[in-house]
C-alpha cells in the first residue's frame, strides 16, 4: 500500500502539468459549465442530501444562474430527515448545511428538538467524526433559527476533549483507541473546534486557542510541494478503506483553516505564500471530472476567496504568445482565485530572461498600464531588446494600499513563459548543382521559398547539391529555427533526412552524392526534395516542395545493402480480389454434320452395288426347303440371324452390354439349335444330290 | 472468522460472474481493466470513463502497482478487455507482467495503451511487440509548426491538431470526425513488416518527433506523415489493440477545449477527441465491426438438398449469411464485395456474392470440369473488420461412362458402314444358303 501511494503521489503532479505549466488561471466559465454537467439531478432531486449540498453550494459559489431547480424536493427530504428521530448526527449535518443554502423553513419544534438531539450527541461523542457532526449541526442551526440561546453549556470541556485527539506533529486522529493521524482529521478538528468556539457561552480561553494555532502552523509544516509552486496535504499513513486523495485531504485543512480563522480574534500566523500556494494548487488541478473533487476544489477557493489569514491574487495572462509582427501588447490579469477582481495594484515587469539562459534580463524594470474598463494590466510595446523567441518574464504585484498587503498575498515574484513570435524573412534562397573536383556551378536556381517551386535538377554520384537561404528575425538579427530539415523521397518512397546548418543567418546544406550513394542504396530515379522551416515562434513555418532531381547513382555491389521494406498501403490490402472464372475445357471439335452424312450416305453405296450386282448375278432362292418342317426352321434361322442385328441395332441406341449380352444368350442358342437343323438340312440335301 | 465467512459469500455470489468470459454470441466486451498510475486520472480522464460505464461495461480501476493485480485467476481470465492508463509503470504489480499482458491479448481480449512523454520501458515493450515502435529518444513530442492547434499559451507547438484520419467507417464511425483531434504526447511508427497494425491517426507532413527544449543535432528519426499518433491492431484471433502516443488525448482537458487549427479559419466549440476516443473504443471492445457467418449453404441449381457431391459442370448455388454485432444484437450486414472461392490448391472459380440485402449472400456458378477435392471458402478481409473465414469441403467426380453424349454425328459414318454390312450379311446368308 506504501508503495503504490508513493506512486500516487508521484505521478499526481502530471494533472498539474497539464493545466497550462506553471501559469494558473482563475476560475473560468469552462468550470460553470462543467458544473452543470457533473450536478445533473435525476428525476429533479440529487441523490443524497450531502450531494444536494455539494451542487447548490458548488453552484452558489460559481454563480450560476440557470442551475436545475431542486429547491421543493430538497425541501421534503431536508425536512423528512430534520423531523425523522431515527436519523442519526450525520445526517441531520447534511440535511442542515443543504438548508443552510436552500432555506427552507424549519418550525420551532423541530429545531428545538434537533437542538437537544445534537447536544446529547456532543456530550456523548467519542471519535472526533461524532464531534465533528454535531457541532457543525450546531453551528448550523444557530445561523438558521431565531432561537438565540443555541450555545453549548460546556464549551471549554468539549474543546478539551476534541483536542485530545491532536498529535504533535499538528495531525489529528479520528478517535483515542485509532492510533493514526492524518491531515484529513486535522482539517475537520480545526471546523470543529472553530465550531465550538463559535458555539461558546462565554469568551474561551486564549491559551487553549493559542496552542491550537500553534498546530495549525505545525500541520503547515509538513506541507508537500510541487516544483510550479503548488502546495498541498497528504496522507500518507492511513490505511486504505479511508485513503482520502490529497485533494479532499487539502480541501479539507482548507475549511478547517478557514472556519478558525473567522471566529478567532488575531491573526494565524502563516507565511502568505502557504495560502497561494494552496490556491495554486486547486487551480493547477483544472476542471475535474468528479463530482465530489469539483466540489471540494470550489469549496476551497470558495474559502479562500474569503477566508481572514489572507486572500491569493492569482496572475493570469489570457495569451502567453505575443506576435512581434502583429505588434500585440502584454495582458496581463490580476483576479482573486474565483475570477474577481482585485484591489488597485500595479503589475510591474522587472525582468525577463531568454529561456534556458541564465543571463542578466533583458528588460529594465517597468510597470504595465492599467486598464480600467477591461481590467487588464498592459505594455502595449514590448521591449526592442525583445526579439522572437521564447522567454520566461518576471511580474511583481504592488498593492496600493499599505491595508490591503495585510489582506491579500500576492506572491514575490510571478515567472511566466512567454512566446514571442513573428514572421521570419527568408531571403536570398537557391538551389545549385556543383561539379564534384572542382566545385564549379553546372546549374544554379533561385527558389521563392514564399511560393510555389518547380525545379527540376538532374546530377550523378560524383556531383553534389547545394541548398542555402538566409533567415532574418523581424528585428534584424539572425535566426535559428528548431526545424530545418531537407527531405530527399525516392519514388520507391524511401526516405532521407537531413539537417540544414548555419552559420550566422547564412543555412546551407551540401550533399555529396559520391558520400551517400550507399545510405541512398543505389537507387537512382527521381528524388522530389522537400524543405521544412519551422520554429514555435516563427510565424510562417513553411514545408515547401521545392521540385526533384534526378539522381544517376552507379550499378549496386553485391554486397550492397538492401533498402528497408516500405508499408504497403492498407487501402489497397483489403478490397476484393479479381473474380476468376474458370476455364472450361474446349469441346472436342467435329467435322460439320452435312459432312458426317454425306459420308454415311456413302458408306450406303456398297450396300447398294452389292444388292445390284445380286440382282444382275440373277439370284434366286429355289433352293429354300419345300418341305414344311425345314422351311419352319430355315425362316426360325433367318429370323434369329436378324434379331441378333436387331439387336446390336438396338445395342447402339439404347441396351448396355449386360442386357444386349443375356438376349444374346438365348438368341446365340436358339441360333445354333435351329441353324444346326437347318444346315444339316442343307448338307443332307446337298450331298444326296451330289451322290445322285 | 466473521471475515472468512464474509469473503467465502463473496466469492460465491460472484461466481457465476466468473464462469461469465468472452462468448462468441456476444463479443462486445463486458469487464474492464483499468490500470492507473494515479487515481486522480480517474477524475481528469472521467468523461471517457462515463460513456465506458454507460455503454454497459464494468470498469475496475486500479493502480499499475497494486500488488493484488491479476488478470486469470484458475485459469480463467477476470477481464474481458484492460486499458493500459500508466505510461510510468516500470513494473507491474502483481502477478502481472508483459508475457502476461500478451497472454491477456493472445487469448483474444482487447488492450488499449496510452502513453505520454513519460512512457516507460515497460510500456514501450508492449507497444512494440504489438507492432508499435516508440521513438527511442525519451525526451521526444511530436511537435508540429505547421499544424499546431492554436491556445494562447502552449506556444511549443506540441499540442497538435491533425485530422488525417484512416478512411474506415467501421473503426470510425459513420460520422465523419468534422472537427481536429487534439494531440499532445509522443510519436511512433508501424512496423512495416506487420500487416495487421494500421494508422488510424497521422500526423502531418511537417510533423517531426524530437524535444521541443534541445536543439537537434541529428535528424529525426521520425518525421512527417511516417509518424502515426494512434495506431490500432486487429490480431489474427481477432483481438484488438489501441495504442496512443498521447493519455492527454483522453483527459476532459482536450476532449472539452476548443480548437483552431493554425493556418485553418475553421474554429470549433470542442475538439473532435470525444468522438474520436468513443468512437474508436467501441471498436477496440467489438461493438463494431464484429462479423460472423452462419447457414453456409449449397446445392445444385433446381434443388434444395445439399448433394454430397458435385459432377463436373454441374451449376450449382452457393449461398451464406453474414451478420454484423451492433453491440446489442447481430444486425444484418450489407456490402457488395463478398466473395467465394472454389478452392482446390488454387481458387477455381472466385466469384463476388450478390445480396438481398438482407444478410443473405448468394451465387451461381457451374462447377469447372475437374475433379478432385474442392473448398467452398469465404475468406472475407475487410479494413477494419474481424476475419470471415469458412471453408466446406466437397468432392467433385466426373462423367460416369453413360454420362458421355451417345450419338454423335461424326460417327455415323462408322455405324452406317456397320449397320450395311449387317444388312448385307443378312441379305448374304439367305441367298448364299437358297440360292440354285
Amino acid at each position: 500500500m506504501a508503495r503504490s501511494l508513493a506512486g500516487f503521489l508521484a505521478l499526481f503532479p502530471f494533472v498539474l502539468i497539464c493545466g497550462a505549466a506553471s501559469l494558473f488561471q482563475p476560475i473560468s466559465d469552462s468550470h460553470r459549465s462543467a458544473a452543470l454537467e457533473l450536478f445533473t439531478p435525476t428525476h429533479g432531486s440529487f441523490k443524497s442530501l450531502e450531494e444536494t449540498y455539494e451542487a447548490l453550494r458548488t453552484f452558489e459559489v460559481l454563480g450560476i444562474e440557470k442551475k436545475p431547480d431542486v429547491t421543493a424536493t430538497a425541501c421534503r427530504s431536508i425536512s423528512e430527515t430534520l423531523g425523522s428521530l431515527t436519523s442519526t448526527p450525520k445526517d441531520l449535518f447534511y440535511a442542515l448545511k443543504a438548508n443552510s443554502i436552500v432555506k427552507c423553513k424549519i418550525n420551532e419544534k423541530t429545531s428545538e428538538g434537533i437542538f437537544t438531539r445534537l447536544n446529547a450527541a456532543v456530550n456523548g461523542a467519542s471519535s472526533l467524526l461524532d464531534f465533528y457532526y454535531s457541532i457543525g449541526g450546531l453551528v448550523l442551526i444557530k445561523g438558521q433559527t431565531s432561537k438565540a440561546d443555541v450555545y453549548l453549556t460546556d464549551a471549554e470541556g468539549v474543546f478539551r476533549s476534541v483536542k485530545a485527539f491532536s498529535q504533535s506533529d499538528g495531525r489529528w486522529r479520528y478517535s483515542s483507541n485509532n492510533p493514526e493521524s492524518s491531515a484529513f482529521a486535522a482539517g475537520i478538528a480545526l471546523e470543529t473546534l472553530a465550531g465550538i468556539v463559535s458555539l461558546a457561552s462565554s469568551e474561551m480561553d486564549q491559551s487553549l486557542i493559542i496552542t491550537l494555532k500553534n498546530d495549525v502552523s505545525k500541520l503547515f509544516d509538513s506541507i508537500e510541494k510541487y516544483d510550479v509552486g503548488a502546495l498541498y496535504f497528504d496522507d500518507k499513513l492511513v490505511d486504505g478503506r479511508e485513503h482520502q486523495g490529497p485533494l479532499s485531504t487539502t480541501s479539507s485543512v482548507v475549511r478547517g483553516l478557514t472556519a478558525l480563522a473567522a471566529v478567532t480574534a488575531g491573526s494565524v500566523n502563516l507565511p502568505g505564500d502557504k495560502i497561494l500556494g494552496l490556491a495554486k494548487f486547486f487551480l493547477g488541478i483544472g476542471v475535474p471530472g468528479d463530482a465530489e473533487d469539483f466540489f471540494n476544489q470550489i469549496d476551497s477557493l470558495a474559502c479562500l476567496e474569503s477566508n481572514r489569514v489572507s486572500i491569493p491574487l492569482i496572475l493570469s495572462l489570457p495569451s502567453t504568445e505575443l506576435s512581434l509582427t502583429k505588434k500585440d501588447s502584454l495582458k496581463v490579469r490580476v483576479n482573486t482565485v474565483l475570477g474577481s477582481n482585485a484591489p488597485p495594484l500595479t503589475v510591474k515587469l522587472v525582468g525577463a530572461f531568454s529561456s534556458g539562459s541564465k543571463d542578466a534580463s533583458l528588460v529594465e524594470s517597468q510597470e504595465l498600464k492599467f486598464d480600467a474598463e477591461t481590467g487588464v494590466h498592459i505594455l502595449s510595446n514590448l521591449p526592442k531588446s525583445i526579439d522572437v523567441g521564447s522567454y520566461t518574464f518576471v511580474f511583481e504585484i504592488v498593492l496600493h494600499e499599505s491595508e490591503h498587503v495585510k489582506v491579500y498575498v500576492t506572491g514575490s515574484q510571478t515567472k511566466v513563459p512567454i512566446f514571442v513570435t513573428g514572421l521570419i524573412k527568408i531571403e536570398s534562397a537557391e538551389i545549385t548543382v556543383l561539379d564534384g573536383d572542382l566545385g564549379s556551378i553546372e546549374t544554379q536556381k533561385k527558389l521563392d521559398l514564399a511560393g510555389h517551386n518547380a525545379v527540376s535538377l538532374s546530377a550523378n554520384h560524383l556531383q553534389k547539391l547545394r541548398i542555402s537561404f538566409q533567415l532574418t528575425t523581424p528585428r534584424g538579427r539572425a535566426f535559428r529555427p528548431h526545424q530545418a530539415l531537407l527531405k530527399l523521397r525516392h519514388e520507391s518512397k524511401i526516405e532521407h533526412i537531413f539537417l540544414v546548418g548555419n552559420s550566422g543567418k547564412q543555412f546551407e546544406i551540401v550533399l555529396n552524392f559520391l558520400g551517400l550513394v550507399e545510405k541512398f542504396f543505389y537507387l537512382s530515379g527521381r528524388y522530389d526534395i522537400e524543405l521544412t522551416v519551422g520554429d514555435a515562434v516563427m510565424e510562417n513555418s513553411l514545408l515547401r516542395a521545392i521540385g526533384h532531381i534526378e539522381l544517376d547513382l552507379p550499378e549496386p555491389p553485391e554486397k550492397a545493402p538492401r533498402p528497408p521494406p516500405q508499408p504497403v498501403d492498407p487501402y489497397s490490402r483489403y478490397g476484393p480480389k479479381a473474380e476468376i472464372t474458370h476455364i472450361f475445357r474446349a469441346p472436342e471439335k467435329h467435322p460439320p454434320k452435312e459432312l458426317s452424312l454425306a459420308f454415311l450416305g456413302l458408306t450406303i453405296l456398297p450396300l447398294l452395288g452389292f444388292l445390284v450386282g445380286l440382282l444382275r448375278l440373277g439370284v434366286n432362292l429355289k433352293n429354300f426347303p419345300s418341305k414344311a418342317i425345314p422351311a419352319t426352321f430355315a425362316i426360325l434361322f433367318h429370323v434369329g440371324i436378324g434379331a441378333v442385328l436387331l439387336l446390336y441395332v438396338l445395342f447402339w441406341l439404347k441396351l448396355d452390354l449386360f442386357q444386349t449380352l443375356k438376349l444374346l444368350g438365348f438368341l446365340g442358342v436358339f441360333l445354333v439349335l435351329v441353324g444346326h437343323r437347318i444346315l444339316s438340312h442343307l448338307a443332307a440335301t446337298s450331298a444326296k444330290v451330289k451322290s445322285a | 472468522m466473521k471475515n472468512l465467512s464474509f469473503l467465502f459469500i463473496f466469492g460465491i455470489s460472484f461466481f457465476p460472474l466468473l464462469c461469465f468470459s468472452f462468448d462468441p454470441e456476444t463479443p462486445t466486451d463486458r469487464r474492464v481493466l483499468v490500470l492507473l498510475d494515479d487515481f486522480s486520472l480517474k477524475s481528469s480522464h472521467s468523461i471517457f470513463f462515463n460513456s465506458l460505464k454507460s455503454r454497459g461495461f464494468d470498469l475496475d480501476f486500479k493502480l499499475a502497482d497494486d500488488p493484488t493485480l491479476s488478470l486469470r485467476r484458475y485459469g480463467q481470465y477476470l477481464y474481458d478487455a484492460l486499458i493500459l492508463f500508466s505510461p510510468s509503470t516500470e513494473r507491474f504489480g502483481g502477478s502481472l507482467d508483459l508475457a502476461a499482458v500478451l497472454d491477456f491479448v493472445d487469448s483474444g481480449h482487447d488492450l488499449i495503451v496510452a502513453v505520454d512523454a513519460s512512457a516507460s520501458d515497460l510500456i514501450k515493450n508492449i507497444a512494440t511487440e504489438c507492432g508499435v515502435d516508440f521513438d527511442e529518444d525519451s525526451s521526444a513530442m511530436v511537435i508540429d509548426h505547421k499544424s499546431y492547434a492554436i491556445s494562447g499559451t502552449e506556444g511549443d507547438h506540441t499540442l497538435i491538431a491533425s485530422d488525417d484520419f484512416i478512411q474506415s467507417d467501421v473503426i470510425l464511425g459513420k460520422t465523419k470526425i468534422k472537427a481536429p483531434v487534439i494531440f499532445k504526447g509522443i510519436a511512433h511508427s508501424v512496423n512495416a513488416a506487420n500487416n495487421l497494425v494500421l494508422k488510424v491517426l497521422s500526423a502531418s507532413p511537417s510533423a517531426y518527433s524530437a524535444n521541443p527544449k534541445s536543439e537537434l543535432s541529428s535528424p529525426p528519426l521520425l518525421t512527417g506523415s511516417a509518424i502515426s499518433l494512434v495506431s490500432v491492431v486487429q490480431a489474427r484471433n481477432n483481438a484488438r489493440i489501441m495504442i496512443a502516443g498521447s493519455l492527454d488525448l483522453f483527459s476532459n482537458r482536450l476532449l472539452r477545449t476548443a480548437v483552431q487549427k493554425a493556418g485553418s479559419p475553421d474554429k470549433y466549440e470542442k475538439s473532435g477527441n470525444e468522438q474520436f476516443v468513443t468512437e474508436i473504443s467501441k471498436w477496440v471492445f467489438h461493438e463494431r465491426g464484429h462479423l460472423k457467418a452462419v447457414n453456409l449453404k449449397h446445392n445444385k441449381v433446381g434443388e434444395t438438398d445439399e448433394p454430397a457431391i458435385y459432377r463436373i459442370k454441374d451449376d450449382l448455388k452457393f449461398s451464406v449469411k453474414i451478420y454484423e454485432w451492433s453491440g446489442k444484437s447481430w444486425e444484418t450486414y450489407v456490402a457488395d464485395d463478398v466473395q467465394v472461392q472454389f478452392y482446390m490448391m488454387s481458387p477455381y472459380v472466385l466469384k463476388t456474392l450478390s445480396t438481398d440485402g438482407k444478410g443473405l449472400y448468394h451465387a451461381s456458378f457451374k462447377v469447372p470440369d475437374v475433379y478432385g477435392v474442392f473448398q467452398f471458402k469465404v475468406d472475407y478481409l475487410r479494413l477494419g473488420y474481424t476475419s470471415l473465414s469458412l471453408s466446406k469441403q466437397i468432392p467433385v467426380r466426373p462423367f460416369r461412362h453413360n454420362e458421355y453424349e451417345r450419338f454423335i454425328t461424326t460417327a455415323f459414318p462408322y455405324y452406317g458402314a456397320s449397320f450395311t454390312t449387317m444388312a448385307g450379311f443378312f441379305i448374304f446368308s439367305i441367298l448364299y444358303l437358297y440360292n440354285k
